[in-house]
């Protein structure tokens, strides 16, 4: 019979047995080695070709590079990468929203690249941060310094299905975006010939509604001059009468196609959760809707056939000027990381000519390197908005940003369902942003930030 | 009849104070009377029940401590914390979606505990039958508490769904029009209570447990006494089921409060529409993993904390008028 005291003993090994081989799968840092946290699982073919691509070159041989592509629970969610800075097991690069940029320095999970510039790099941090289109640098920009290099980016537009349209009897030219901007008015026009009634009450086919996908607060802010902080002042500027403008924006269409009724519709044809090839738009029963380039890409896989195609956003009269705004990716180093020349050598290829030139075309979004924008490394059918991005800009690089999308997109459903007026809505959001941003006294965005970012040969 | 006629008076708090008073030996004798042998066992029951101890410091005293620490700083998670005295406390009562998060968790308590209770006990009921296939109803009823919150909440996305779901058809049945109730934000609340329910068998299981404590004797001398079912059940059943009652009233106002995967699982985390299926739990991890603001997240919860505390002793104290202990005290 085991004697208590070899039961003890037997069971602290195996304890320390399984403590050292749980331990046992994290790589071992050196000169060459990097660990990088990547697109996801569902792009990680993306980041092997990249991987494969830097390995053929002199300053990839050696490199060894190890993936994982750790799930999020939500963009803004950072309860993964903060626990693996604390816990010691950060990985050395981690690819990352390039809005989440601000907050997250500002908390201190990230390292600048200032120093990794100075030393591995011959031209001044200047000259080498001017490699990328100028709004994908501020939204990495925190007091001065940067935290990371952008990788891809996008733009805001509508697409439509023409087959909807011409069967409404809509006029397409309207839509032409070489020709012509569409106004709101106009688009107002267009759904009402759309939209489809079954005689239970039900919208069998649906024209647009200005909350619905990449409808955000600001997405029309940035289109009624909506600013959300005055950078002079260092003050949140949420209530202003142009956010007014925004949200009565909603009010208006709401009113005109209930917010029920259309969440109806979408539930319907395009349930939470969804499969990507499973959109109202696919089926025929969406007209026109607020996407991306992104969209280019699932456009081609799972509607092949289908006539969809892409204009600006609304304006409110005719001649005034396009707008939208862009998001994207980049590559940043977490807190405590092993800093070293193959980490920035990897780094640079994947943010560079080189890394977009393979994963951008896939995505079907843009590039930020200016040399891929100029030499055309993205899905021609993003013409259009590659034709947006000098006058595009990111959402304003604040130290709250998530909190402030949070509040912007909750009121947008408040008024959309009609329990918050516009008044009341912006009012709540300068309630509950304004707090959080004194913390940060005196903070100023890049003084680039919401100025033209210019694409040599535009 | 009544139970109290046929059992007698229970063995209160005052006789057991009275009987501990007559045994109790002075406290520091206790301590430095055990021999040997005594103290090695001891040693020994404390090594076997030191993983448990453990468990509790590390996973549960400590968080506790740390988080009302915390609940006095600003804290983000990363550097290191900055005192800010009540600000957080301060700000969480002027915050308005504290409000908001508050009133719709109160909401959810107020409808998903009674009718929780109330289908728990009616499934207890049904699984304490005498009847050959017992065992099988016991395993139907119990089944769904089996399935994970997370593949409820997509079983309830597609039985809601405006084209394909159930609850549509049937609307349709009666010419209505189809209505998306994860799209408004009361009937959100409505649904995740709703599925809250088909839990209720983790309840049923310990309701089954206590009707099965009560003597048939007493069930037999009342229908020898003529009393009706009905009778029965609330003058026997209901009254000798009360510990029970209270234990599942008391841990269902714990768990309500502390509601949060099928709401973040519904809305995708953003407690939308309106904020309808914002729930307290849901605010605090946004507020503390989103916006990385842990020393405010640490005062909303240490409030949470509070409020459950205040609700369990005030329940505590409310059972005394309606809790019997009769079956307990044999």
């Amino acid at each position: 019979m085991i004697s208590r005291r070899s039961f003890l003993a037997g069971a602290t090994a195996a304890g320390a047995a399984l403590g050292l081989g749980a331990c046992a799968s994290s790589p071992a840092s050196g000169p060459n080695v990097v660990s990088y946290w990547g697109l996801g699982a569902a792009d990680k073919d993306k980041d092997d070709q990249v991987i494969a691509a830097f390995k053929k070159t002199d300053a990839g041989k050696n490199a060894e590079i190890y993936v994982d592509q750790v799930p999020s629970s939500g963009v803004a969610d950072m309860s993964q990468i903060i626990t693996a800075v604390r816990g010691g097991s950060a990985p050395d690069l981690w690819m990352m929203d390039r809005f989440n940029a601000v907050q997250n320095a500002s908390i201190g999970l990230l390292e600048s690249i200032d120093d990794l510039i100075e030393k591995y790099e011959d031209v001044s941090p200047e000259e080498f941060k001017s490699q990328w289109i100028q709004f994908s640098i501020d939204e990495l920009s925190y007091e001065g310094k940067l935290y990371g290099l952008p990788t891809t980016t996008d733009a805001r537009g509508l697409l439509y299905n023409e087959d909807v349209l011409k069967d409404a009897g809509v006029d397409l030219d309207l839509f032409d975006w070489k020709n012509h901007v569409i106004t709101w008015d106009e688009l107002s026009d267009a759904c009402e010939k759309i939209v489809k009634i079954d005689k239970r009450g039900n919208y069998e086919r649906f024209g647009f509604a200005p909350w619905l996908s990449e409808g955000w607060p600001y997405t029309w802010g940035f289109g009624l001059d909506a600013q959300a902080y005055d950078n002079a002042a260092s003050t949140v500027t949420l209530d202003s009468p142009q956010w007014e403008s925004v949200y009565q924006l909603y009010a208006d269409w709401a009113e005109k196609y209930p917010y029920a009724s259309v969440d109806a519709f979408f539930a319907t044809y395009q349930p939470p959760n969804a499969p990507p090839s499973q959109t109202a738009m696919f089926s025929g029963h969406l007209g026109i809707d607020t996407t991306g380039p992104w969209q280019i890409s699932a456009n081609e896989k799972y509607a092949p056939k289908l006539p969809l195609k892409f204009t600006y956003l609304p304006v409110a009269r005719e001649g005034d000027s396009t707008y939208t705004w862009s998001g994207g990716g980049s590559l940043v180093v977490p807190t405590g990381a092993n800093m070293t020349k193959t980490l920035w050598e990897f780094m640079k290829f994947y943010a560079g000519l080189e890394g977009q030139s393979i994963v951008v075309p896939q995505f079907g979004n843009l590039p930020t390197n200016l040399k891929a924008i100029t030499q055309k490394k993205y899905n021609p059918k993003a013409e259009l908005f590659r034709t947006m991005l000098p006058n595009s800009t990111c959402r304003p690089p604040l130290p709250v940003g998530s909190a402030m999308w949070d509040a912007l997109t909750s009121t947008k459903s408040s008024v959309a369902l009609g329990s918050s007026t516009p008044g009341q809505a912006v009012k709540t959001n300068q309630a509950r942003i304004g707090p959080k941003m004194e913390l940060f006294e005196g903070f100023k965005m890049p003084d680039t930030y919401g100025k033209p970012s210019p694409v040599p040969g535009s | 009849m009544s139970v109290t006629d046929t059992v007698g008076p229970p063995a209160g708090p005052a006789s057991a104070v009275s009987a501990g008073v007559q045994t109790a030996a002075p406290p520091t004798r206790r301590s430095r009377g055990l021999n040997a042998g005594q103290r090695r066992k001891l040693r020994t029951g404390l090594l076997f029940i030191s993983p448990w101890i453990i468990g509790v410091l590390v996973f549960i005293i400590y968080p506790v401590v740390y988080s009302i620490a915390l609940s006095f700083t600003r804290y983000s998670g990363m550097e290191a914390p900055t005192w800010v005295g009540i600000q957080n406390y301060v700000t969480a009562f002027t915050d308005p979606l504290v409000g908001k998060a508050a009133s719709n968790t109160l909401f959810y308590a107020i409808i998903a505990v009674p009718l929780g209770l109330i289908i728990s006990l009616v499934l207890a009921i049904a699984m304490n039958q005498n009847v050959r296939e017992v065992a099988w109803y016991r395993t139907i009823f119990y089944a769904p508490s089996l399935i994970p919150a997370f593949a409820m909440s997509f079983i309830f996305i597609v039985f809601l769904n405006p084209q394909f779901g159930v609850f549509n058809r049937v609307l349709n049945l009666f010419g209505g029009a189809n209505v998306n109730l994860l799209g408004d934000p009361t009937g959100v609340k409505i649904a995740i209570i709703l599925m809250a329910q088909l839990g209720a068998g983790n309840a049923a299981l310990i309701f089954l447990a206590g009707l099965r404590n009560i003597p048939k004797t007493i069930y037999e001398a009342a229908r020898v006494d003529g009393a009706s079912p009905l009778r029965q059940f609330f003058s026997i059943t209901f009254p000798l089921l009360s510990p029970v009652l209270l234990f599942n009233l008391i841990t269902g106002i714990s768990g309500s409060l502390q509601v949060f995967t099928e709401a973040f699982i519904v809305t995708n985390g953003t407690g939308d529409p309106d904020n309808g299926a914002l729930f307290y739990m849901m605010y605090l991890y946004k507020n503390a993993f989103g916006f990385a603001e842990l020393g405010y997240a640490s005062a909303l919860a240490v409030i949470l904390f509070l409020v459950g505390l205040a609700l369990a002793l005030l329940v505590y104290w409310l059972s005394r008028r309606f809790v019997n202990y009769d079956v307990e005290a044999g």
